[in-house]
């Protein structure tokens, strides 16, 4: 009984989740909850296992073993197509290439990700890029923006569709650190409005910003801190 | 890198084989043109010649040139009292030689035997199988003719050519001789050359000039006609060989230019590192051009390949490998590839490093 | 929105789009070129085979052989002839227009002022008619004997020269008469006497070099034939036979209506040679086979020769192309992983990128069929001295194997596109 209440309070939950390899064990079971509105960094070594980690809860990969809950569905056992619409509709991505894609201007880039979700809408896709202070160049190709401003792009690409969770990889390895200070703002007024973050990163700075920070090691869970200087509300429900 | 080869490859494969056809396409359809009959007449000098004069002739043309060759020796002969031509042949020859007689029935085989022009048979009633009664009238004493010699002979086929051959009967030479029981002397001799015009001329007059006793002629109507035809034909083949040709090397030079585009980022990587725009260069030239002579070695076995089905599948012949075409296709794919490449991997060295590692 | 990203596809990434619509520009091309080049090649070479002179001749139904044996019964004839009135008509039969050419003969044994007997034969060389369709036509040997040389003088003209008595003389005869041009002949014929000018020597290299030719009306004087002729000469366009128009000539009467109809509505020499039969009255017409049946077999072989030629390039342009989508396809993988990671389906990502290279393929076939259409003029106009008809065939033809080519070429690149996993793109490289 006291785990099903667990399941329906977290928002995700991993449950003793390996990656393997071949002989190599990428995650080894690892176990975590993230509730709903958390703001959680993950940080660990190249190869320590994050991105893995990042790709199963992204639903783009299945663990090996172990449960995966995302809203109380197991996604190890969806189907590839299933796992697109979970994809689609609850999660969105931020990734340290940006990708953008290079032949749309901003605003379509945003409209992309509402046309695969459901109807594009550009009135919406406009006040997404005005949210984060990019109105001005919606017209623009990525080419003709900054790391930053593309970043930005990607950011308002990945909440357009009021996803559950925003997964963010590495979200500002590209960037200098005026533009990583934009996107950690965005981060912040994000996670105000209730938005669950997750993100993984090298950057300490980045990384100490969030409500808690998990430390992944050789594929485990090596230890969580609670981060001290949180300023952010905590919304536990 | 497969797309880049396989590109190359059928490249190499269409510049081999059509040039391996376009050559080929003379001779082979000159051997088809041979169809028209025979393109060089023998006729004697001093009136009449043998069959001793027509093989000195013969010596002077290529064995494997020389498609038929048949002597004629014309005499009048009379069947039921009416005069008719009668020609002693070497039958295996005359079908060589005029591919284009029809015959419904048997070719005459053996002595007494005799092949009808469909006039003749028309005339007479005669069908194979039929039996005829020929004699021959050398000399008349006024009014009444002196029956000479007579035999009589099977009919085994009746010509239809739509000529005058139609007027004509078949017999063999020995039959010949003996209904008239003269020793064969030849009115003409036709053979039949798969040779070009120029070389027939040579022919001809080589022959005219070395063989005492006959005149070697050519056949105007034939010769000058395939000449006509042939060079069309040979034109065709050769515009079509340079229209092809030219698209698709276009075609390998455009999937080379996206192979190498592909790679700017390769590109970009090994400038960051520290390469010279020339390295980077020679190093991409050099794997482009070694593409290339790999494509072009299997191209041309392929395109050999395919001239040789070609070849089979229309005239029933085979053809040689011309040696001399390997280096060539494999040349012309280097060069290929090598301009292929050159455009955008020079281009791409122009590209600063940092934008291309970052990601375009 | 899908339109959009079609529109952004197509015009801000327009360099590598052209790159496409050109390799299929060129392929589409040599796809027309060639095929209009092969669908026409068969009439093209079949005109330059009338070199070969007539594939017809047409005689009167009972002329006895006798009368062909001129060597033997000199002036004997039987008194069969065809009527010159009624050579108009072969220009009305079902298959008038394939009839090429064709001339009328007359012969009319004669002597020479030396006594030398000789054959005297009048034809047309370049008679001018005015056909009832509306066309008109310049029939006679002219076009007939295009091998004859010319060694002295000039062809005879009968449109131009006024004076109707003058002649060519065969080599053979110049040659034993000592005959030039320019000399007058006497000629002793079998009614009438004529006093000939000699305007050209021929040298033909057979037969017809023991002969002189006259117009036509000359003769006919000479031999006290006037209206009446010997034989005709008719050079035809023919489809070669096969084994109905065999069964056909045989006797036509054999043949099933269905098939009589076939048979009667295609171009074979046996058809044509029925039609003109039945509007000369008691003719035969029969094949010269020497030029028929090689004519057809040519005929055949090249046809065979581009077909194969044709296939060859089809298939290399067919390669180039299919090689060229994969590797532009490819290229776009991060690209794809992306949208498949934010949440396309498979379906929608193979749908947005077919619909990209069709809409390529559409632009550059188009262009490629007009190009290719100029290629193949290029080579009508080189090799035959005529443009090539571009069979309506063509485009349906063109059009699929674009298609086809550019969605088969796809299909390696659409695979990989499915078994994409966003996680292997998204992630650094």
């Amino acid at each position: 009984m006291g785990k099903d209440k667990v399941k329906r309070m977290s928002l995700l939950e991993l449950r003793n989740v390996s990656k393997i390899y071949g002989d190599l064990h990428a995650l080894d079971k690892v176990s975590l909850q993230v509730e709903k509105g958390e703001w959680v960094a993950i940080m660990g070594p190249s190869g320590s296992g994050k991105s893995t980690m990042m790709n199963i809860i992204g639903c783009m990969d299945k663990p090996s073993e172990g449960e995966v809950l995302l809203d109380g569905i197991d996604i190890a056992k969806e189907t590839a197509k299933n796992l697109t619409n979970i994809r689609r509709d609850k999660i969105g991505l931020i990734f340290q290439q940006f990708h953008l894609v290079s032949y749309l201007t901003a605003l379509e880039n945003v409209m992309m990700a509402q046309y695969y979700h459901s109807i594009p809408d550009e009135k919406e896709a406009m006040e997404a890029l005005e949210r984060v202070g990019l109105a001005d160049r919606a017209r623009h190709l990525p080419s003709q923006l900054s790391g930053g401003e593309q970043q930005r792009v990607c950011v308002a690409r990945a909440l357009i569709n009021y996803p559950e969770i925003i997964l963010a990889d590495e979200p500002t390895g590209n960037l200098d650190e005026a533009n990583e200070e934009i996107v950690v703002d965005l981060f912040r007024r994000l996670h105000e409005d209730g938005t669950t973050l997750i993100v993984v990163t090298h950057d300490p700075e980045v990384a100490e910003v969030a409500q808690r920070t998990l430390v992944l090691r050789n594929g485990r869970l090596d230890h969580e801190t609670i981060n001290p200087n949180f300023t952010g509300h905590i919304k536990l429900s | 890198m497969l797309v880049a080869l396989l590109a190359i490859m059928i490249g190499a494969t269409i510049l081999s084989g059509l040039v391996t056809i376009y050559y080929d396409v003379p001779r082979q359809m000159g051997a088809q043109f041979r169809s028209y009959g025979a393109n060089m007449i023998f006729t004697g000098t001093q009136e009449l010649f043998n069959m001793e004069d027509v093989e000195a002739g013969v010596r002077h043309i290529k064995a494997s040139e020389l498609v038929g060759v048949a002597p004629y020796r014309y005499e009048t002969v009379r069947i039921h009292d009416r005069p008719i031509m009668a020609a002693g042949t070497d039958m295996d020859g005359a079908r060589k030689s005029s591919p284009f007689w029809k015959v419904s029935g048997e070719w005459p085989k053996a002595d007494g035997e005799i092949m009808v022009g469909k006039n003749v048979a028309d005339t007479f009633r005669l069908r194979e199988g039929d039996s005829l009664i020929a004699t021959f009238a050398p000399e008349t004493d006024g009014d009444e003719i002196i029956l000479d010699n007579e035999m009589t002979f099977i009919v085994t086929g009746i010509l239809d050519t739509g000529g005058n051959e139609e007027d004509y009967v078949y017999l063999s030479l020995d039959d010949l001789e003996e209904l008239t029981g003269e020793e064969t002397t030849l009115d003409v001799c036709e053979l039949s050359v798969s040779a070009s015009a120029d070389q027939l001329t040579a022919y001809a007059d080589a022959i005219s000039n070395n063989v005492e006793g006959i005149n070697a002629r050519l056949v105007k109507r034939v010769t000058q006609s395939e000449t006509a035809v042939l060079s069309k034909l040979q034109a065709l083949v050769l515009l079509v060989t340079i229209v092809v040709l030219a698209l698709t090397m276009i075609c390998v030079a455009t999937t080379m230019t996206a192979v190498v585009t592909e790679r700017r980022k390769e590109i970009g990587l090994r400038k960051a590192l520290g390469a010279s725009d020339a390295s980077i260069i020679s190093e991409f030239m050099g794997e482009g051009l070694l593409l290339g002579g790999i494509g072009g070695v299997f191209g041309s076995l392929l395109g050999f390949v395919f001239a040789q089905v070609v070849s089979v599948s229309v005239f029933n012949s085979s053809i040689s490998f011309r040696f001399g075409l390997l280096p060539i296709t494999v040349i012309v794919s280097i060069i290929v590839t090598g301009i292929a490449c050159m455009l955008p991997v020079k281009s791409a060295t122009n590209v600063d490093p940092a934008l291309v590692l970052k990601g375009e | 929105m899908f339109l959009r990203m079609i529109r952004g596809a197509m015009f801000r990434q327009w360099k590598k789009m052209a790159m496409i619509a050109f390799t299929i520009a060129l392929g589409a091309s040599l796809a027309t070129a060639m095929l209009g080049v092969m669908m026409d090649v068969g009439d093209k070479v079949n005109q330059e085979l009338k070199t070969y002179g007539a594939n017809i001749t047409v005689v009167p139904k009972d002329s006895s052989i006798i009368n062909d044996l001129y060597t033997i019964e000199d002036n004997e004839s039987t008194g069969s002839y065809l009527l010159e009135e009624e050579l108009g008509k072969i220009k009305t039969i079902f298959w008038a227009f394939n009839i090429v050419d064709y001339t009328p003969f007359v012969s009319a044994q004669s002597t020479l002022a030396n006594g030398a007997p000789v054959t005297v034969t009048g034809t047309w060389f370049n008679h001018h008619m005015e056909l009832p369709t509306g066309e008109t036509l310049d029939a006679g040997i002219t076009n007939l004997r295009t091998w004859w040389e010319i060694t002295e003088g000039k062809w005879l003209d009968e449109q131009a020269d006024d004076n109707r008595d003058v002649a060519m003389v065969g080599a053979a005869v110049a040659a034993q008469n000592d005959i030039h041009a320019g000399d007058t002949l006497h000629i002793e014929g079998k009614e009438a006497s004529k006093e000939l000018y000699v305007q050209g020597i021929f040298d033909a290299g057979d037969e017809e070099d023991s002969a002189i030719f006259v117009f036509l009306d000359t003769a006919q004087q000479l031999a006290g034939l006037e209206g009446n002729i010997d034989s005709i000469e008719v050079s035809a366009l023919t489809t070669p036979d096969n084994e109905l128009a065999e069964k056909a000539a045989k006797d036509p009467s054999s043949l099933t209506v269905k098939q009589y109809e076939t048979w009667y509505c295609t171009a074979y020499v046996s058809s044509i040679c029925y039609q003109i039969q039945e509007v000369i009255t008691d003719s035969v017409a029969s094949a010269v086979r020497q030029v028929a049946d090689s004519e057809g077999e040519i005929l055949e072989k090249t046809q065979l020769l581009m077909i194969l030629i044709t296939i060859l390039s089809l298939i290399g342009a067919a390669l180039g192309i299919c090689n060229l989508v994969t590797a532009s396809v490819m290229e776009r993988s991060s690209e794809i992983g992306l949208m498949k990671a934010i949440g396309a389906h498979n379906s929608s990502v193979s749908g947005l990128v077919l619909t990209e290279i069709v809409l390529t393929a559409i632009i550059g076939g188009i262009i490629g069929f007009f190009a290719g259409i100029g290629f193949a003029q290029i080579i009508g106009h080189t090799v035959f001295g005529s443009s090539i008809a571009i069979r309506p065939m063509v485009i349906p033809i063109v059009a699929v194997l674009v298609v086809v080519v550019t969605l088969l070429g796809s299909i390696p690149a659409i695979r990989m596109l499915l078994n994409l996993r966003p996680t292997e793109v998204l992630h650094g490289r």
